[in-house]
């Protein structure tokens, strides 16, 4: 075999560790971090979902049904931080990057173990922060926390600026630890082109978390300088600028939006092929395309303060750049789209949340155009229209690829199945309820409805009540899921290697994985999407039933309507 | 395992039809967003609002065309290529990787909607940065949480913002002192800016419907944040000359045609039975048709005419109220009657054929509605 001489070197194996805490508290094994990620990122989506529903409760009745203003600016505030940064972030980055991405390139570990070690034990210490917050009076301007009014905000602004610094220090050194492991740490073989999508999408992550977060991290230094210290950074009364905030927050958010997204596009264009039974449809613009939005993203964060002040004629640049991105993001959703086209497709749950990923980020896509262009936005900025927009993004997107992902790689992660039939019902009713939550969100902005009130004129009413009810029953749908994964862990049928007979590496070796995770590092000669074709890797051991069959998974059978 | 896949060498079947349906659909949705007054959801007032609503519009059909198809062609193969219970577990579909032409022809055709668009959008920003204003000069001040407004030669700055018709103004925004950052948004004149401390924003528009309009802050500036709110009068010419004759004497003069809020400012004709603004109970019978049509004119004339049902200009022409067959009822449902008018006019409506702003929003009294009830109920006595 050619490629026996690196393999002399990539063979050995170091020893298991022993001990409980060794193994599962402070562990550097890439797979227990990333589903220590997946525990505490989970408990903080509960947490910060019910801070939503506390938000839908009060939007009942126009003046407010259960809390002060002060209570519920404060409720919003950390609803907000804690999704993006506790709970997406970490979630498609940490749990996912961490436990799939690794295997998927054939590698026993990332980069940097010990610096994984350290990432991950900066984030359960940031969300005690964030949520322990409301202890001492929560941050309440908005997830922005624009100055001057956050420099007068309560108490735990200032533990929100220490959260929020100490994710984004784990944000940066997950990026960089990443970016090294897909970099030099590929199986002999496995090329750039070879790469599975979801690679291409944590590497054109990292390298956004690792330049951008840089910038967040500076800016809320000087926060919490001028907050504790008295540095006026951003107070115009003693000569500093509140636009300062608002630049570097949104070099920092404005990627983060596409943190928090594109290893949602890599779940799904793992998802849509193995469900299909087809290869990816054009994998290498599917793959650039993640590179073009990622340096484009760069390029945009002023579209966020359109209406803030800035030189009219630097708006031209900043909406053109933001409507270019439209581009690679719309070859992605023909790409997905064309995948579906002439496939067997079978809709398991993970593969009906990609579909519904599909549609409903579109949807979000298109109002994201509408904010783009300069005269609209100077309309709707700050409007319920925008609180919608973000929604259809962030929960239609990034969350819809979390559950996918979850249905997904659960099998790998726990060895062990979920319930489809659990898993279909959870997909329509988070769909249905979903859109009826978000959808009136855009009436009302139009309507004229301001963001980030307490309380409303009467004429909102209507569709606030549609809202909060059908987020009542988006929380319960929610409640399915987390029942799902506890009987799946108690009762699920057994997994094998490769219960969706799918091609990627990580399927090919036992489920849950072993400590070493390839006893023998695999060489790989073709993209992994060839479904028609045997199986691209030699010099491995492949696990029993790792041959890219897909075995009946429940819901093949289940429609009742087929035994009738 | 390597199976032979007959390739598909069509598309799949009733592939056309569907794309002609999804076409069609999306031609309903453009006719929707274009001949529906509705969907521009608020009354347009002022000038750069046409022109953002069409941008509005143009985005909503060519958007809603991408939404129709994405989603449209999502539905279709996921029913043309199911996994089908009769077929072999291991089956596969076809193994095709690419297409380079199709996938160039989905890159050129985004990118020239992204030019056509970008196109509009430039464009109508050329006319926001070139509005005309300057004829009329205010600077508004944000402050926890309200609005006040310097007029020149106004010795002090004035709670309410007075506009007169037709005459193009430059708005400058800007913090009381030591302040925080405040919204300035004008809905109707779908047009707004940041109140930043430390920098003045300029905004250009022409108002161009008389009427009382929202003042919003939709930057988060504290506690009152959702109730600060700033009342806009657009009047006419000749009434805006009285009031800023006023205001420079330092005397308080509203303009009639502007709707001051009932019951707080005692411009309203007091109430003789006993109705006042929280009142729920509506005395009809006192309603003065004479009165309702001075009203008529100012609240309710932007979109309705006296008309026939047919005379739409946002809302229906209510001239024949009572007596038109084709259309028994009101817009909620309910039977024609002065009570249910009078319901309608109090509490609005919001449902598929549009929004009727209710009273609170309209800033009329009870007695407002009484009186225009009357005079409603006395149009279709003429006809």
């Amino acid at each position: 075999m050619a490629v026996a001489a690196p393999h002399a070197v990539l063979d050995h194996i170091h020893p298991e560790p022993k001990s409980f805490v060794a193994k599962y508290i402070f562990s550097i094994d890439h797979k227990i971090i990333g589903v220590q990620y997946l525990i505490v990122g989970l408990l903080f989506f509960i947490i910060s979902g019910l801070l939503a529903e506390l938000i839908r409760v009060q939007l009942l009745v126009p003046s407010g049904a259960i809390m002060t203003p002060d209570k519920y600016n404060q409720v919003y505030s950390v609803h907000g931080s804690g999704m993006v940064w506790l709970v997406i972030i970490p979630l498609v980055t940490g749990g996912f990057g961490n436990f799939v991405m690794p295997l998927m390139i054939g590698a026993r570990d990332v980069a940097f173990p010990w610096l994984n070690l350290a990432s991950f034990w900066m984030f359960p210490p940031a969300g005690m922060l964030l949520f322990g917050s409301f202890l001492v009076g929560a941050p309440d301007a908005g997830w922005t926390e624009y100055p001057p009014i956050s420099l007068q905000g309560p108490p735990g602004t200032n533990l929100w600026c220490i959260a929020i610094f100490l994710i984004g220090i784990s944000s940066t050194l997950t990026g960089i630890n990443f970016l090294v492991t897909i970099l030099k740490m590929r199986a002999p073989g496995m090329t750039f082109t070879r790469m599975p999508l979801f690679v291409w999408a944590q590497l054109a992550t990292a390298g956004l978390s690792m330049v951008a977060t840089t910038a967040l991290a500076g800016a809320l230094l000087a926060l919490f300088l001028e907050r504790v210290f008295g540095v006026p950074f951003y107070d115009p009364a003693r000569g500093g600028s509140p636009l300062l905030w608002q630049h570097m927050f949104w070099f920092y958010s404005h990627p983060a939006v596409y943190i928090m997204i594109l290893p949602a596009f890599g779940i799904i264009s793992e998802v849509l092929p193995t469900f299909s039974r087809k290869p990816i449809f054009g994998y290498k613009m599917i793959a650039f395309s993640s590179i073009a939005i990622a340096l484009l993203g760069f390029m945009v964060w002023a579209h966020h303060m359109f209406t803030s002040g800035m030189a009219p004629w630097l708006q031209l640049p900043f909406m053109i750049i933001t409507m270019v991105i439209a581009v690679p993001t719309g070859v992605k959703i023909f790409g997905w789209m064309a995948t579906l086209w002439g496939g067997s497709i079978r809709f398991t749950a993970a593969c009906l949340f990609a579909i519904g990923f599909i549609c409903v980020f579109t949807f979000g896509g298109v109002t994201g155009f509408f904010l783009a262009s300069v005269p609209v936005d100077l309309h709707e900025h700050g409007s319920y229209f925008v609180v919608a927009h973000i929604h259809y993004v962030l929960f239609g997107g990034s969350v819809f690829g979390i559950f996918s992902g979850i249905y997904y790689w659960w099998p790998k992660i726990t060895g062990r199945m979920m319930n489809e039939r659990w898993g279909q019902w959870h997909f329509w009713m988070t769909f249905v309820s979903f859109n009826v939550t978000f959808l009136p969100m855009h009436w009302l902005g139009l309507m004229g409805m301001p963001r980030r009130v307490a309380v409303y004129d009467p004429q909102f009413q209507f569709w606030n009540v549609v809202a909060s009810l059908a987020s009542f029953v988006l929380a319960g749908s929610t409640l399915i899921f987390l029942y799902n994964m506890w009987w799946s862990l108690r009762h699920g049928r057994k997994a094998g290697a490769n219960p969706w007979g799918a091609r990627t590496l990580e399927w090919m070796i036992s489920s849950p994985p072993p400590y070493y995770n390839y006893k023998k590092i695999p060489a790989v000669l073709a993209t992994p999407y060839d479904f028609g074709n045997p199986l691209p890797y030699i010099g491995m051991e492949h696990a029993p039933g790792a041959h890219a069959t897909p075995q009946p998974v429940a819901s093949h059978k289940m429609p009742a309507k087929r035994r009738a | 395992m390597a199976r032979s896949v007959k390739p598909k060498s069509n598309l799949g079947p009733n592939f056309w039809p569907v794309t002609a349906l999804l076409g069609v659909l999306s031609l309903v949705n453009a006719w929707t967003i274009v001949r529906v007054p509705s969907m521009t959801f608020l009354p347009q007032a002022g000038a750069p609002a046409t022109d953002v609503d069409f941008i509005f519009r143009f985005l909503g059909i060519s958007g809603g065309a991408i939404f129709i198809y994405v989603t449209g062609y999502l539905v279709y193969f996921g029913i043309a290529f199911r996994h089908r219970e009769n077929q072999p577990i291991d089956t596969i579909g076809v193994q095709v990787h690419d297409n380079p032409r199709l996938e160039l022809w989905w890159t050129i055709l985004p990118t020239l909607l992204v030019i056509v668009l970008g196109y509009f959008s430039v464009d109508v920003w050329w006319k926001l940065q070139n509005q005309q204003g300057d004829v009329l000069t205010v600077e508004s001040i944000g402050y926890q949480f309200g609005f006040q407004y310097r007029y020149p030669k106004i010795k002090d700055p004035v709670p309410t913002l007075y506009l007169p018709v037709g005459t193009p103004v430059t708005l400058h925004t800007s913090v009381a002192a030591n302040g925080v950052s405040h919204g300035f948004w004008m809905p109707e004149m779908r047009i707004k800016a940041d109140m930043v401390p430390g920098l003045i924003n300029t905004i250009r528009f022409t108002p161009t419907v008389i009427g009382d309009y929202r003042v919003i802050c939709t930057e988060y500036c504290g506690t009152g944040h959702g109730a600060m709110k700033g009342e806009m009068h657009v009047v006419s010419q000749q009434e805006f000359g009285k009031w800023f004759a006023a205001a420079q004497a330092g005397k308080d003069y509203t303009p009639p045609l502007a709707g001051a809020k009932p019951g707080s400012d005692g411009q309203h004709p007091a109430p003789g039975n006993g109705n006042d603004a929280s009142g729920t109970a509506v005395a009809l019978d006192s309603g003065k048709t004479d009165a309702g049509q001075v009203l008529f004119g100012q609240k309710c004339s932007t979109c309705h005419g006296v008309g026939p049902y047919e005379q739409k200009i946002v809302g229906p022409g209510l001239g024949k109220l009572f007596n038109d067959a084709a259309h028994p009822k009101l817009v909620n449902g309910k039977d024609v009657s002065p009570a249910n008018i009078a319901m309608l006019l109090k509490n609005g409506y919001q449902g598929e054929a549009g929004v009727m702003p209710s009273a609170q929003v309209n800033a009329i009294s009870n007695v407002d509605i009484a009186n225009l009830t009357a005079y409603l109920v006395s149009l279709s006595k003429k006809s």
